[in-house]
């Protein structure tokens, strides 16, 4: 690796970047490790979107999910060289993302400055404007729709924290029971068994509310 | 199955994991479960619900803001691989504190000197036509015909200025050249 990688980066952009494109991730990461280091350019514009949601879903906070995402490639970027080329990049991604995500939580429920955080968030949601995005559907049915996305919202963040980060990963990055197994480094049983127990808070919570 | 049982194995039962005889008692008990539907319906309304939450996508700052940070951590890896490089970049600096030290440490030695040398000197003997006094002569203005401006009306008195108290000049014994 050269500091010819630095030049490369300016052409960072969202979207796959051109030759790398139509290669898996383990010949883009195998053609980075060679040193062509726009192969890196496409490993950000792979995974970037899809970093920054996992993490956002489970942390609850766009722009700290940024933040993360950011420190996320940092650390994939330093430590390339030593990752196991045997298995998949992508579980490798998730595995820093999560381990970054926990560690947030893990921080927050020390800061009193959450509680401050939820509060305004709950504010910014009972007020924010209608959106009309379906001039198509019944106002009612559109409330409905809001009135429920905020609660499934909600509903993941009551969860635990590491059940919740095993929800994210099965509902919403749709991860197989063997890659969230690996990613949060637990044995199959206890993925199974906080999934079970996730599923089961979280129907638990939304199910009032749909009546 | 009861309820217990039903809840235990639901998340095998949503991911259709239950064996053929666990999956049909599965159905049985909902089928007669008011309690268990509703919870089952949540639990799939509220997973589409998430699933069609709008995703997010970075910030337009966040290619520059990676961009910078992985060329800071570009500087930082060159140094520290290159032990050549990492070397010279220690010796530049060390100097550059060294040399910076030593001019500071010149500059403090330089004002001593000075605060404490004081040469005496012979009183100049001061002899400043100024300060003018300048009188406005009004009358002239009155009369007219003048600019408001025009310096024929301003008259500059010169006096004498009493020397009572000659200066004092303090000169280092050795000039540092600031």
């Amino acid at each position: 690796m050269t500091l010819v990688a630095h030049e490369s980066l300016r052409a960072t952009r969202p979207g796959p970047t051109s030759a790398f494109a139509e290669l898996d991730d383990s010949h883009v990461v195998q053609a980075f490790l060679d040193g062509r280091s726009r192969a890196f350019d496409e490993l950000v514009a792979r995974y970037q979107a899809r970093l920054l949601n996992f993490i956002y879903r489970t942390i609850g906070d766009r722009e700290r999910a940024e933040d993360l995402v950011q420190e996320v490639f940092i650390r994939i970027y330093r430590h390339l060289h030593r990752f196991d080329q045997t298995k998949k990049f992508s579980t490798w991604a998730y595995t820093i993302a999560s381990n970054l995500a926990k560690n947030e939580l893990r921080n927050r429920s020390r800061n009193p400055l959450v509680l401050f955080q939820a509060i305004k968030k709950n504010w910014d949601a009972d007020h924010r404007p209608l959106q009309f995005e379906d001039s198509s559907t019944r106002p009612d049915d559109m409330y409905r729709k809001r009135h429920l996305r905020a609660l499934v919202e909600q509903s993941v963040e009551q969860l635990p924290e590491h059940h919740r980060v095993v929800f994210v990963l099965r509902e919403l990055e749709g991860k197989t029971y063997e890659e969230i197994a690996e990613i949060t480094r637990c044995n199959l049983g206890t993925v199974k068994s906080r999934l079970n127990r996730a599923r089961n808070s979280f129907a638990s919570i939304i199910a009032p509310h749909l009546d | 199955m009861d309820c217990c049982e039903f809840r235990e194995h639901y998340s095998d039962f949503a991911d259709g994991l239950l064996d053929d005889e666990g999956e049909l008692r599965a159905r049985r008990h909902l089928s007669l479960c008011a309690p268990c539907r509703r919870f089952d319906a949540a639990f799939r309304t509220g997973v589409s619900a998430l699933r069609d939450l709008p995703s997010v996508q970075p910030s337009r700052s966040f290619g520059d803001r990676l961009r910078r940070r992985l060329g800071h951590e570009l500087v930082v890896r060159a140094l520290a691989v290159d032990p050549i490089s990492g070397a010279v970049a220690a010796m530049l600096v060390m100097v550059t504190i060294g040399l910076v030290t030593w001019d500071l440490a010149e500059l403090h030695a330089t004002r001593r000197v000075a605060s404490t040398v004081a040469v005496g000197a012979p009183p100049p003997a001061v002899r400043i036509p100024a300060p003018v006094q300048i009188r406005l002569d009004t009358e002239q203005i009155f009369r007219g015909g003048f600019h408001p401006f025009d310096p024929v009306l301003f008259v500059a008195d010169t006096f004498p200025i009493q020397d009572t108290n000659p200066p004092r000049l303090d000169v280092p014994a050795v000039w540092g050249g600031r």
